[in-house]
């Protein structure tokens, strides 16, 4: 159990940067998921921390102990791959012993560990075959056990689902976040996946070009996206976010006028953000007059693509049945759901008191 | 229909040419050893197994068949190992590697004949590299040719000289194709270099270790060319093996149901090991 702080950690491959400094602690405990499009440098930065990758410069310190030159072996990590990187032939009980084997711990213990991670895990009936007799969820189940029978100070998982079914996923999410309930180890998470991110998380860590754009716990970043790529990347169906400028206390683009919260600081060119499900459904003479385009019923809720003063933006709401395409209704923006943007920066522009 | 008409001809020409080329001259070879002829234009005798019973008695036929054993082992296992050695090297990334990679086969390419003109061109007792090479460290020289041990040690050497390209590049290919993931989880689990190559590596060529070794011993255990150029199966037979015991008896000594006999005995020998080998060491599919 170890806190771990990353100071100005920075990886370059010759001349092409693949992640500018980062500064992140990560507390004892604390499930950090790294979230972001591929080449964002997430999994590197992951991989910094378990040693696999040399840093370029800037520190890693686990606990007290500073590890940025250490080997893998000297971190106390544990790891879980993608592609499982399970041995293929050594037996599951191998697999998940030989991490222990090798730091030469006596066997009766080793045995205790690997048979309680086992029933942890649901594997007890597997530990007598290979990987290859193992189905994806059950091979990943192993990788976790290999991870878990070390007891390190941290568990690094790198994108651990993505080989997954979309079913299957869902049931080793809850697994995961049971299991990191149990061992209260800290976890870094690498994924590209948001609703793994959202659900997993103490804190969000997101990334994109080796930047990171924003760190904060999973509703802070949903409700106050800190420029517009996180706006964009977090919540499903995606923020709508519509090009204009300030008009007094409002914000105009083309026909649509949109009232703004009282006390703004904006001015100029400005991207408003409004996510699908806070557009609220009102009247044609209350709100603003929005054409439907496309129907997608998804169930409980109706996703609709239209236009709202020849602006095109999507709205989530409770199931409607009547709705047809070139219809007209009433929206209405909910001013303390807004979000704004500077045009230039693309950075948040505060519209309320937190 | 005609498809299936189109399939079955195709089936018909290569039962034909299998039996033609194969499996003709094999059962005439066999047969071959059941009689006595001094050249393939008189007219045989028949004699039952007494070839047989007089190659058996013959200390040349058990001298020859632990020459073989010797050579195919020296040969099979000098060519793993360094394989193996060459193959990590060539799996390593370093400037200039495809190249090195595209020389390491060269021997491979070259014919016979020319490695063995080469070999014995180095170890010229007047001119030879070898042999100047030797003289200046102040050694004695070198009877590569003369000395029994000396003969079948330029044997082996040859032999590991021409085929370990063959053998690196198998073991290059599978190499490739081990997940690095593995030798990461491996290093996190807290492996050394050589744990990871006895933990990981090694296990992950077993299968074509197992294909590779069998070649290699059915491929030197029946090897002609090589001992045949070099030493002719001298000095007084100590590179002698059951290949060239059956030509000299077929060709040098009129003995052709002798050497027919010999040739069906090895080819018998050889059947029973690579028996007993997928017996000890199956092709197993994971």
């Amino acid at each position: 159990m170890a806190e771990i702080r990353l100071e100005q950690v920075r990886k370059a491959y010759g001349g092409v940067v693949a992640v500018h400094g980062v500064d992140l602690t990560i507390r004892d405990g604390e499930f950090v998921v790294f979230l972001g499009p591929s080449g964002c440098g997430k999994s590197t930065t992951l991989r910094m921390i378990a040693g696999l990758e040399e840093v370029t410069s800037g520190t890693i310190r686990i606990g007290a102990r500073d590890v940025t030159e250490l080997e893998p072996k000297d971190r106390n990590i544990a790891m879980v791959f993608q592609n499982y990187a399970l041995y293929p032939h050594k037996t599951i009980y191998d697999n998940l012993a030989f991490g222990l084997r090798m730091r030469k711990m006596d066997p009766a213990e080793i045995d205790v560990r690997v048979k309680k991670a086992a029933r942890m895990l649901g594997l007890e009936d597997f530990l007598a075959r290979k990987p290859k007799q193992l189905s994806g969820g059950q091979m990943q189940r192993v990788a976790l056990g290999r991870a878990l029978v070390r007891e390190p100070d941290v568990f690094l998982l790198d994108e651990p689902l993505s080989n997954l079914d979309a079913k299957l996923r869902v049931r080793m999410r809850e697994e995961i976040a049971r299991l990191h309930q149990d061992v209260g180890t800290s976890m870094v998470y690498v994924t590209h996946d948001q609703v793994e991110a959202m659900t997993l998380a103490n804190r969000i860590v997101i990334m994109r070009d080796g930047h990171v754009q924003q760190i904060g716990a999973p509703l802070e970043v949903y409700d106050r996206p800190a420029n517009l790529f996180v706006a964009g990347f977090i919540g499903s169906p995606e923020m709508n976010l519509i090009e204009g400028r300030i008009e007094g206390a409002d914000f105009v683009a083309g026909n649509l006028r949109v009232a703004l919260p009282p006390g703004v600081q904006a001015s100029g060119e400005v991207v408003l953000g409004i996510r699908p499900e806070h557009l609220a459904l009102t009247t044609e003479a209350d709100g603003v007059a929005f054409t439907v385009r496309v129907i997608e019923q998804l169930g409980a809720q109706t996703l609709c693509v239209g236009e709202a003063g020849g602006e095109r933006m999507r709205i989530l709401v409770d199931r409607v049945d009547s709705w047809s395409p070139g219809q007209s209704v009433g929206v209405r923006f909910p001013a303390a759901k807004l979000h704004l943007f500077a045009k230039s920066s693309g950075q948040r522009v505060e519209t309320a008191k937190p | 229909m005609s498809s299936k008409a189109t399939i079955y001809g195709f089936l018909f020409v290569g039962l034909a040419v299998t039996l033609a080329l194969i499996v003709a001259p094999a059962v005439y070879a066999v047969s071959l050893s059941f009689y006595q002829m001094d050249s393939f234009v008189g007219a045989p005798k028949w004699v039952g197994f007494a070839n047989y019973v007089a190659v058996l008695q013959a200390p040349e036929f058990w001298r020859a068949l632990l020459n073989g054993a010797i050579y195919a082992l020296g040969s099979i296992v000098f060519q793993v190992i360094l394989g193996i050695g060459f193959a990590l090297v060539l799996n390593e990334a370093f400037p200039g590697r495809n190249l090195v990679r595209g020389l390491s086969i060269l021997p491979y390419l070259l014919p016979t004949v020319v490695v063995i003109l080469t070999f014995k061109w180095m170890v010229d007792g007047g001119i030879g590299i070898v042999t100047k090479a030797v003289e200046a460290m102040g050694l004695p020289p070198i009877n590569w040719f003369e000395s029994p041990g000396a003969a079948m040690a330029s044997t082996i050497l040859v032999s590991v000289w021409m085929w370990t390209p063959f053998v690196t590049t198998c073991f290059l290919a599978a190499l490739q194709t081990v997940p690095q993931s593995l030798y990461e989880a491996a290093r996190v689990d807290g492996t050394t270099a050589v744990q990871r190559f006895f933990h990981i590596t090694l296990p992950m060529l077993k299968p074509i270790l197992t294909v590779v070794v069998l070649l290699r011993a059915i491929w030197m255990f029946n090897k002609f060319d090589v001992i045949w150029l070099l030493t002719r199966g001298g000095p007084v037979g100590a590179t002698e093996n059951l290949a060239i015991l059956s030509y000299r008896h077929a060709f040098n000594l009129f003995d052709i149901g002798g050497g027919a006999a010999i040739a069906t005995i090895s080819f018998a020998l050889l059947s029973v090991a690579v028996l007993i080998y997928f017996w000890v060491f199956p092709l197993e599919d994971d």
